[in-house]
């Protein structure tokens, strides 16, 4: 009898231990999902990365970076782009040779280094379109945006192509 | 003598030419659990009136996806690999020049065949737009279709991105050139 006992007690003991292993198993299981679900749908609504408020990687002028696309391109791309296309974020000083608007409404200004055979093409966007009010052709200024393309001589446009930095805004110092 | 004038009237014949920084191309890729649009501003085009070479030249990351994941994956070395291949090219020539008058307003059909180069692919194709001329501008339009199994963009059937991208994707062009 007293061995019965003992036996249907450690029946008992181990069907318990076994329940809660499955309930802890459960548990991890459930918080598994609702964190790779979380991720996932975290991802796939991830916002874009705010240029903005993110430290430059770089700060040149537009003549250095121009001068260092024309000298070895692969080897600025590798410097400069990311494989995800969250590229480098950039300050580059210039003088303004021409400001124009894209087909977004966007603001484009050409920063030249002077005698450059390119420069570099600042877009704005619609948030820091209007900081460009009362800028000058010829002014001194900064930008801040990624880059998206180096500069180059293409043969069969038979031109210059300038570096393309997007999401820029002024840089105030 | 002569030879030095005609250098002199070919060389400059080939600076009369058009050029476009103000251009929209736009992606877009339709399947039953997805529509996918992303659109670039930054391309660069040329047309040369005298000989019906017409470039374009495509930066491939300032493409523009609402999402940032599809962005990326744009991008990355399983699509685009446009850190290695910033730039596409489509390189062309105008088969009908001589129903184009450059010089009076209107609209043209114009007829082009040339090569598109994507990553290291470079595949012929042959479209058609049109050209409005308006004084000294023009605007070029065009929509057709990429397949991207030509540029060596393959997807596994089984993977998610299959179902969400088109194998054919459609391009719409429109540029606007001035004479310089």
């Amino acid at each position: 009898m007293w061995f019965f006992r003992l036996s249907y007690q450690t029946y008992k003991n181990t069907e318990m231990k076994k329940r809660k292993v499955i309930r802890i198993i459960a548990i991890i299981g459930i918080a598994g999902l609702l964190t790779g679900g979380g991720i996932g749908l975290y991802m796939f609504y991830k916002p874009h990365r705010d240029v903005q408020s993110a430290k430059a990687d770089y700060i040149l002028t537009s003549s250095q970076i121009v001068a260092e696309y024309l000298a070895d391109n692969q080897a600025a791309n590798q410097k400069y782009l990311a494989a995800d296309g969250d590229s480098k974020i950039l300050e580059i000083s210039g003088e303004v040779k021409e400001i124009s608007e894209n087909f977004n409404g966007q603001k484009v200004v050409l920063l030249t280094g002077g005698n450059n055979m390119a420069g570099v093409n600042a877009i704005f966007n619609a948030e820091t379109n209007d900081n460009l009010d009362g800028i000058t052709i010829g002014q001194a200024i900064k930008v801040k945006g990624v880059i998206r393309s180096g500069a180059s001589y293409d043969e069969d446009l038979e031109m210059y192509e300038n570096v393309i930095l997007e999401k820029s805004d002024i840089v105030n110092e | 003598m002569t030879v030095a004038f005609l250098a002199f009237s070919l060389g400059a014949q080939a600076q009369d030419r058009y050029v476009s920084s103000k251009t929209h191309i736009k992606f877009f890729s339709t399947t039953p659990v997805e529509d996918i649009e992303a659109n670039n501003y930054a391309t660069v085009s040329t047309i040369d009136p005298g000989t019906g070479v017409v470039v374009f030249s495509v930066p491939i990351q300032s493409f523009e996806f609402e999402k940032a994941m599809m962005q990326e994956h744009f991008n990355n070395e399983h699509f685009l690999e446009s850190s290695v291949y910033p730039k596409s090219k489509f390189k062309a020539t105008i088969l009908n020049l001589d129903e184009i008058d450059f010089t009076n307003n209107g609209e043209y059909r114009a007829e082009i065949e040339g090569e598109m180069t994507i990553k290291d692919h470079t595949n012929s194709l042959k479209e058609s737009g049109s050209i409005t001329v308006k004084d000294q501008t023009l605007t070029v339009t065009a929509t057709f279709d990429l397949v991207l199994a030509d540029y060596g963009i393959t997807f596994n059937d089984s993977e998610m991105v299959a179902k969400k991208i088109a194998k054919s994707v459609e391009i719409t062009v429109t540029a606007v050139y001035d004479k310089q």
